[in-house]
């Protein structure tokens, strides 16, 4: 066959291929492909950022890149690689963070078209304003599995990236994952958390330790003062040394941290008798008569015998705990004098740790216990990717891509990929573009948003890493307060606010119906922020971010009706697909072993909402996977 | 350099998250044929050989051409006038070292005529751009040998695949909402006892409104079952069960009903919980299980052994749990014994069906999936053409797609007439228009069709000049090699039978041809 695109494109639109300048983002599963297409579809000026290298869990997909290139910038190697192929294009690979302050909205002019192939929320954010504050077409792009999504966003034209909500993370209260976890995932949570704890970043939010202050713990009055006091001189008097602390004075000992964690706190959590009196009571372990649980290994089908598919017995993971502990250390130690390690599930020892740990503790809860090969999809929050989507997908990028530059781009269209065609016979479903909504807090004409949160108790510091760059995606704010003072809260120039940051924003008069005003210069992004302060927030949650005041007496009604059950719901729906290339952090545990389902392990890590939920409510801190 | 077991689990992690270790080695251990290294063809093999096919084999006369380099990834400028096949293979070599793969520098008319067993060594062939006279022929003799043949191509702005299975199980059919298995119809005999040890009215409040929706559906059937020993069937007697639920809610001092989520849910599933347990007891790997059906069954399947996700406390959420567990397992070990027995009359050794796969299919049941495709013979014959769908298409003037299936068909008889493509030189492109204009009638003819074909699709087809373009064929190389992948594994349902993509409207269209 003819290979020409002579007869098939229009003069004018191969003029413009040929001649426009394409910004890329991503080199991983759908951006290898989408360079490809583009090479070969006769692009000459193409540029290409991706923060990440390769990996080995890339190479089943990522066909630009081979074993040989492990560790090397993947925005380096697909580009020596498409060159290739089309030694005249002109590829520019940036092996950087888009969200850098590098890339301010003139880099973005340059281009006529970004392309995103993302695999994270956050950069998503981020590049969809800088597109918004360029006014540059963006095409957006994901994969989940066999499910896939494009879609086009042009300033005043569309919807942009977040005009309507995303479904956020799902947390667990902090007594289930520290006190009465009935879930494998609990184990997990509590294991990553324990691994933080010993060689990560300090987190007050990750204490693994027994919670003296769960409610339900507490019967009288009497008994609480009672535990206050033991508090003090519990589990061999450690318990008010942080665990890194302590760890390290132990020479991160096997034995005495297995005898710590699973031994003396399970023996601590017994104690507080209130807990048991209605669920099964804990069994401690003890590092030198360990059960023999040989036999309890096939919970899991018999997958061809590989390891990772097989659920350890309980002196396996003793073992693999006391070894995988000693490598962490190790890393730890080679990573200087205040190096800390962070959790990556393909990193070996930190996969072996987790799972190891997560297992003697689901062992000492009586909680069916789970092969490594699970525990890294549910700890990893693993998104399983193949080569037929990204590919299907990234087809379908560069259709919408042409229609644009051909000047059509009213005939753009939002299109889902099916797992299998629907029952109109549809494998794709093509949708027309939305039109932006009025109260977008980002691309609409005033953005402005609506917080609640306790003013007496939040710090500057977490509403800057918590709501304005974690919850907002703003990347160097500067916050003031519309207190006719001008007072500044936050600025983006370092040291200047820094002694704000452990303040509480109560002392800098922030209350209810206080506003802000948030700059950022790099994504050339204004937005209001009215604060509501409220006592407590349901499900511990430490804020609450609302897109605009009708939703808000929405929720409020839907408050006085009933307990919230929405974020429970909506999490093993297929259709909402969440846009993902690859596994981050970001979505919730639940999709997950979509093959597997014949295996026996299956059935019990099926959500149990236990009744512990709903007493929890009082607790502060809330645990976030 | 052979990567060993770690390495390859690590390498292929994100999908064996979709098929598990048994699709993986059906992957692994499949040999699959390409007929011609074009772009769609090597599109194809480029997103089955990353997830580790065993081999593959191409088959392809041409000489890397000008216009290959312009659309084929696979095939490098330096490479013009060499061996089409071989250069492909070369380079598809390099994306995963555990794959073997060959050539064969020949026509596949020759091989036909001269090594007539040649393709039915393969577990599937995958064909593009073939003329219709050597494309029937192939698939004849691969629908005689019953080996699976997809055909592909990527013509203009369109895509077209048609896949050819004579007969083809799944087992993992993987369903959307699949509705639960629960037995609620026909108790077996621990769960009755299980539900009726359970007493309601003597719960206090917590354990009242943590009682699984399960046991809360049972107990208000068996109430509704004294009425007249029947179950309820219609949406009014559902819905007056659904009453009855909902008056069983705990009220307050005050009558106002508590918020009882467990009763929602319970109320909520009434209406999946009612559709009656059935079997389909018709699969030639299913004897075994239709022996339990007929026996021990009483005209079920066995119980698939795993309950939803609900409101409820551990313990009892657990307990459940294990009943049916402990069901679904004594099923298996009585459909295993009938495996055994069967094995044994056909003088097999007992190993011959592993327990595993005894029950996956078990646990299947009720998913399990008989695809027959009507044969190319059948779809070429005007005799047997599916006339009657065509027209009723043409006829839809929302989803036209179909008419593309008509064009496609129709250049297909162009090439016989005149060992060419419409449109493939520039200055023809005028005078092809009435000569295809001319083969689209004769096909409509034949098929008996009376509606027309608008001319703006004869014109755009012969502006196409036959081109591939590289991002169609992208598209296409991962719609077809998903279902290469489907039919290997025998999970999934491939696509029966055909596929258009029109990428213009970035819509498509599935139908029987």
């Amino acid at each position: 066959m003819a290979a020409s695109i002579n007869g098939v494109l229009e003069q004018t639109l191969q003029k413009s291929i040929n001649s426009c300048k394409l910004l890329v983002v991503g080199a991983g599963g759908i951006g290898c492909e989408l360079i490809k297409n583009l090479v070969l579809t006769g692009f000459h000026d193409v540029e290409l950022i991706d923060l990440d290298t390769i990996d080995v869990s890339n190479l089943n997909r990522q066909f630009l890149f081979r074993k040989e290139h492990v560790g090397k910038s993947k925005a380096e190697v697909a580009k020596e690689s498409a060159l290739k192929f089309n030694p005249n294009a002109n590829i520019v690979a940036y092996h950087d963070s888009i969200m850098g302050p590098e890339y301010g909205v003139d880099f973005f002019k340059r281009f006529a078209l970004v392309m995103n192939a993302l695999d994270n929320r956050a950069a998503r954010n981020h590049v969809n304003r800088m597109c918004l504050a360029a006014d540059i077409p963006l095409i957006e792009s994901g994969t989940a599995g066999y499910l896939g999504q494009v879609t086009v966003i042009k300033k005043g034209l569309t919807e942009c990236y977040e005009c309507q909500p995303k479904p956020t993370q799902k947390s667990f209260p902090g007594c289930t994952i520290r006190n009465t976890p009935s879930e494998p995932i609990h184990c997990i949570v509590w294991a990553k958390h324990l691994f933080n704890q010993l060689f990560g970043e300090d987190d007050p939010d990750q204490d693994v330790s027994p919670d003296t202050e769960d409610p339900e713990a507490a019967g009288d009055a009497g008994e609480v003062a009672l535990q206050s006091e033991a508090k003090e001189s519990v589990a061999g008097g450690v318990a008010r040394k942080s665990t890194r602390m302590w760890a390290q004075q132990s020479g991160y000992e096997p034995e005495k941290i297995f005898n710590k964690m699973f031994r003396d706190d399970i023996r601590y959590l017994l104690s507080m008798e209130n807990l048991w009196k209605k669920r099964k009571a804990p069994l401690p372990l003890e590092w030198n008569n360990l059960p023999n649980t040989a036999q309890d290994g096939d919970h899991s089908a018999q997958l061809g015998g590989i390891r990772d598919q097989r659920v350890w017995s309980i002196c396996e993971c003793a073992s693999v705990f006391a070894e995988s502990l000693k490598l962490c250390k190790d890393q730890l130690m080679n990573s200087g004098d205040c190096g800390t390690l962070v959790w990556d599930k393909d990193d070996e020892p930190a996969l072996n740790f987790v799972t190891s740990a997560a297992n003697l503790r689901a062992h000492i809860f009586h909680i069916p216990l789970k092969s490594k090969f699970d525990v890294k999809s549910m700890a990893g929050n693993i998104i399983p990717a193949i080569a037929t989507t990204n590919a299907i997908i990234a087809g379908l990028l560069v259709m919408e891509g042409l229609k644009i530059l051909s000047g059509n781009i009213d005939k753009c269209k939002t299109v889902y990929l099916n797992r299998q065609p629907n029952p109109r016979k549809k494998l794709l479903v093509p949708c027309v573009l939305d039109k932006p909504n009025p109260k977008c807090y980002v691309c609409s004409e005033k953005p402005e948003v609506t917080v609640r949160l306790n003013t007496t108790t939040m710090t500057v510091h977490t509403l800057e890493e918590k709501i304005i760059k974690g919850s907002l995606g703003m990347v160097a704010p500067d916050v003031e307060i519309d207190d006719g003072k001008g007072t500044i809260l936050i600025s983006s120039e370092e040291g200047e606010t820094e002694g704000n940051m452990g303040k509480i924003l109560s002392e800098f008069g922030i209350r209810n119906g206080s506003r802000l005003k948030c700059d950022d210069f790099l994504q050339v992004y204004n937005l209001n922020i009215n604060i509501l302060h409220v006592e407590k927030l349901k499900e511990d949650k430490e804020f609450e971010v609302i897109g605009d005041i009708a939703e808000l007496q929405a929720q409020a009604s839907a408050d006085n009706t009933g307990p919230d059950t929405n974020s429970q719901e909506d999490d093993d729906d297929d259709d909402d697909l969440i846009m993902e290339d690859e596994p981050t952090e970001i979505t919730t545990p639940s999709r997950k072993r979509k093959a597997n389902g014949a295996s026996d392990a299956d059935l019990s890590t099926k959500k149990l909402k236990r009744s512990i939920d709903a007493n929890c409510q009082e607790d502060e801190d809330i645990v976030v996977l | 350099m052979e990567s060993g077991p770690a390495e390859k689990s690590k390498k292929y992690d994100r999908q064996l998250r979709l098929w598990g270790d048994h699709g993986q080695a059906a992957l692994e251990s499949a040999k699959v044929c390409l007929v011609n290294a074009t772009a769609t063809g090597t599109e194809i093999l480029k997103n089955i050989i990353l997830p580790g096919i065993g081999s593959f084999t191409i088959v392809d006369a041409h000489k890397v051409s000008g216009e290959d380099i312009g659309n084929n990834f696979f095939l490098e400028k330096d490479t013009i006038g060499k061996s089409r096949a071989q250069v492909a293979t070369e380079l598809l070599l390099e994306l995963n070292e555990d794959v073997n793969g060959d050539f064969i520098e020949e026509t596949v008319d020759n091989l036909l005529r001269n090594n007539s067993g040649f393709f039915q060594n393969f577990h599937m062939v995958i064909v593009t751009d073939l003329p219709e006279r050597t494309l029937v022929t192939l698939a004849a003799q691969l629908w005689e040998s019953d080996t699976p043949l997809l055909v592909c191509r990527s013509y203009g702005l369109i895509g077209y695949m048609r896949m050819v299975l004579k007969e083809h199980t799944v087992v993992e059919s993987h369903p959307d909402n699949a509705i639960e298995d629960l037995r609620l119809d026909h108790p077996f005999r621990t769960l009755t006892e299980y539900c009726n040890a359970q007493n309601m009215a003597e719960m206090t409040k917590k354990e009242h409104s943590h009682t699984p929706w399960l046991v809360i559906i049972y107990k208000f059937l068996e109430d509704w079952k004294k009425h007249n020993g029947e179950m309820p069937r219609n949406y009014k007697e559902k819905s007056k069960l659904k009453e009855m639920i909902r008056e069983g809610i705990l009220k307050n001092q005050d009558l106002v009903p508590e918020d009882e989520e467990n009763f929602d849910e319970a109320i909520r599933n009434v209406n999946s919980t009612l559709v009656p347990t059935k079997s389909k007891p018709f699969w030639i790997l299913a004897r075994a299980v239709k022996e339990f059906v007929q026996n021990e069954g009483q005209g079920r399947l066995p119980v698939r052994g795993s309950i939803p996700d609900m409101t409820a406390d551990s313990e009892r959420y657990i307990q459940l749990q294990n009943i049916y567990k402990e069901q679904a397992l004594q099923d298996i070990a009585i459909v295993t014994n009938y495996v055994h027995q069967l094995l044994q009359t056909l003088g097999r050794p007992q190993d011959n069906i592993s327990d595993s796969d005894i029950k996956t299919f078990c646990k299947n049941a009720s998913f399990l999936q008989l695809i027959r495709c009507r044969s190319l013979a059948q779809e070429y014959d005007p005799a047997t053409a599916n006339h009657a769908d065509i027209a009723m298409h043409l006829e839809d003037t929302d989803d036209d797609d179909l008419v593309f299936y008509i064009l496609l068909r129709a250049v297909d008889r162009f090439y016989s007439q005149y060992s060419k493509y419409p449109g493939c030189y520039g200055d023809s492109m005028e005078a092809d228009i009435p000569k295809l204009k001319a083969c689209v009638s004769k096909l409509l003819q034949d098929w008996g069709i009376t509606q027309n074909v608008k001319d703006d699709y004869v014109h755009e087809f012969c502006r196409y000049g036959a081109s591939e373009l590289h991002s169609v064929a992208a598209y296409m190389g991962g719609v077809a090699a998903q279902e290469v992948i489907k039919v290997i594994t025998h999970q999934f349902i491939p696509i029966n039978n055909t596929y258009i993509y029109n990428a213009m409207k970035q819509s498509s269209i599935t139908v029987q041809m």
